[in-house]
């Protein structure tokens, strides 16, 4: 039997909120088991509040669990926040000694891996400048190839693979298969749902603290997915009667017209996104804004505007429909606001969370997709009869 | 490359092994060095006087209370010159003030840190520590030039120096660590600390010898009085240097007493705090 390098068992965590005088507590994880065997990969998945992070906070030993226990075997890199250790005042040569030695290696041995990390980092150029001056994604990845370089037993990763571009991004993966190979136990914390399915072998869905679902990444994602559809088309809370702007978004949900019980939507195939809205007013000229998001929640990629619209008592929805989605495999955010035409004030916009997940279509993976079609003439000798020799066939 | 297995439970004290926990220590070893550094490289470099603040402080709080004695006519030096007399009591003094400031706050100061990476958490404070012994060194430097001035040569008992500063050192550390994790808890701690110098301060032999002490306190009263290890630490240091006299071994006694009890227990008390500082800090 291969050995357990990670072993979590029954851990709770409970926190205390508030100040001296109500004090509450709340359980932020409760009653979590996890065991991963000696060199393979676990991805934990939930939505934002779910617990992941108090987990990951546990498993590296930031805080120590209220009940139960944790058992690792094995040396452990943890990176929470790439560059969490770094001090913007010293140089990133510096930072490589003092995040390295936060995470327990010597000198000596930082000093011998020093080129790689700095080569893996791309950043050699800037190696003598105070991290201050350094982009964010300098930061991010001279962060991470610190800890990639410890080569640890086991390599704990919250939420690092969604940031940086996409070379790097694929040069981490790399780098984490290489880890992989070599006996690295892993545990990820993503958002990044493609890759939890690409680089883990199992996986396990928190929510509200506790394991929804643990097995196959696939399964769990799925699992997800259909959790987060059943969310999105629950009654929405009732709206506050004395709206002041008068209309607000009540819910955001996507789907594949094609295929109404997939969970995701293809790369290149169509996409259908369905704004539903309360109004408490009429509003003559109003807009509504679909905007999507990369993995981290944050980069906006993309915009779609309805025209002038005009709403009234009680709402309504407003269908998207989108023939061939320009996007790679992934997952995105998706939010929407809606916004006086004569004021360009927003009125109103989606808080909840709106995930698209995008599975891998026809085409291969690169920077854009663009929709396009396409024929082939073939010039021929003989008689010219065009409806014979060409042939067009469309393609997504 | 050996396994290490690694056990996190609840926060119980008796779970926690402070020979354990120092042989921890000793993989971030480097980290403690790194950090130190760092620690005193960033008093230094980054202000126009450099070096020189670690002398200002002893030095200006000397030639005030020279003004003063010599103001009311008084001179609590006896033999020697009273400038040297106070500041061969002030170097010690200033190190355990500015380390036990800087270090009872290295925990609160470092949240974001606390929260985002593990590692024994009491290289923070003994790192301040360190920068405060490098400017009690800088300070001693300029007493040896104030002994030359003053042309107070050490004699045989100089090697003194030695043992006080090293129970200083133990103390300071048993408290800082202490200080530092109640700190988590109650910032009442670092509001209270420039009162609470203050009135160590007066409540130390530095401007007055513990001879005088002796001489006005009943032996009980005397003995609680000796029960701050400053006084026989202080004291020591400064016969050591430019009286030419031993240490009151007693005092210096109950000084490595009362610092020998208070390390361990600081250290366990701290490694317990370090358990959930990250939910607190």
């Amino acid at each position: 039997m291969t050995p357990l390098d990670i072993s979590v068992q029954n851990v709770g965590k409970q926190y205390r909120i508030g100040a001296a005088r109500e004090r509450s507590t709340f359980w932020a994880l409760r009653n979590v088991s996890i065991d991963v065997a000696r060199g393979t990969s676990l991805g934990i998945i939930g939505r934002n509040g779910a617990g992941k992070s108090t987990l990951f906070k546990l498993l590296a030993g930031i805080t120590a669990p209220t009940t139960g226990r944790i058992v690792l075997n094995g040396r452990v890199a943890a990176l929470i926040e790439v560059g969490s250790g770094f001090h913007p005042e010293l140089t990133g040569r510096e930072n490589v000694f003092l995040s390295g030695s936060l995470l327990g290696m010597k000198r000596r041995e930082i000093a011998s891996k020093l080129n790689r990390i700095v080569e893996f980092a791309g950043v050699e150029r800037f190696i003598d400048t105070p991290v201050k001056w350094y982009s964010s994604g300098m930061y991010v990845r001279l962060g991470f190839a610190i800890a990639a370089h410890l080569e640890p037993h086991i390599l704990l990763v919250d939420e690092v693979l969604a940031v940086g571009d996409a070379e790097f991004q694929a040069r981490c993966l790399q780098r984490i298969q290489e880890l992989k190979a070599q006996g690295t136990t892993n545990l990820f914390i993503s958002h990044d749902l493609t890759a939890i399915e690409r680089l883990c072998d199992s996986a396990v869905l928190l929510e509200r603290g506790e394991m929804a679902a643990t097995g196959a990444p696939a399964d769990v994602v799925a699992t997800y997915h259909r959790r987060l559809i059943a969310h999105a088309n629950a009654p929405g809370e009732p709206v506050a009667k004395a709206l002041k702007s008068g209309i607000t978004v009540t819910n955001l949900a996507t789907w594949d017209p094609g295929d109404s019980d997939s969970i995701a939507c293809r790369s290149g195939g169509p996409l259908a996104v369905t704004l539903k809205y309360e109004a408490t007013r009429m509003l003559p000229a109003v807009e509504f804004e679909l905007r999507f998001y990369a993995a981290d929640g944050t980069t906006r990629i993309a915009t779609l505007q309805t025209g002038e619209v005009s709403v009234d008592v009680p709402g309504g929805t407003i269908e998207f429909a989108v023939a061939a989605l320009p996007l790679n495999a992934g997952s995105y955010f998706l939010g929407a606001v809606v916004r006086d035409l004569a004021s360009g004030k927003d009125l109103g916009w989606w808080d909840g969370e709106t995930r698209l997940h995008v599975q891998e279509g026809q085409g291969r993976a690169s920077e854009y997709q663009i929709p396009h079609t396409w024929r082939h003439v073939q010039a021929d000798a003989g008689e010219r009869t065009p409806a014979a020799s060409v042939r067009s066939k469309p393609t997504g | 490359m050996i396994r290490p297995t690694v056990v996190y439970e609840p926060p119980a004290l008796r779970h926690i092994h402070p020979i354990a926990a120092l042989r921890g220590l000793r993989q971030f070893f480097d980290l403690f060095v790194t950090l130190s550094l760092h620690r005193v490289n960033v008093r230094y470099k980054q202000s126009r006087l450099g070096i020189l603040w670690a002398v200002l402080q002893p030095l200006a709080m000397m030639i005030v209370f020279t003004l003063m004695f010599t103001l009311v006519r008084a001179n609590p030096g006896g033999p020697v010159p009273f400038p040297l007399f106070a500041y061969a009591a002030l170097v010690p003094w200033t190190m355990f003030a500015s380390g036990l400031t800087s270090a009872a706050s290295a925990l609160t100061s470092h949240a974001s840190l606390l929260t985002k990476v593990a590692f024994p958490r009491e290289i923070l404070p003994l790192t301040y520590i360190v920068a405060a012994l490098v400017d009690f060194l800088l300070g001693a430097l300029v007493l040896g030039a104030l002994m030359v001035w003053f042309d107070v040569s050490p004699g045989w008992h100089a090697f003194w120096a030695a043992p006080s500063i090293l129970i200083l050192t133990t103390f300071l550390i048993g408290l800082a660590l202490l200080l530092a994790a109640v700190q988590v808890r109650y910032r009442d701690v670092g509001l209270a600390m420039p009162v609470l110098l203050q009135v160590w301060l007066f409540a130390s032999p530095v401007l007055y010898s513990l001879d005088a002490v002796r001489a006005s306190l009943p032996p009980p009263l005397y003995f609680i009085y000796t029960l701050n290890p400053l006084a026989g630490i202080v004291e020591t240091f400064r016969r050591a240097l430019v009286l030419h006299q031993a240490p009151d071994y007693a005092a210096l006694l109950t000084a490595a007493i009362v610092a020998l009890l208070l390390l361990p227990i600081a250290y366990v008390y701290f490694k317990y705090v370090e358990l959930t500082v990250a939910d607190t800090v």
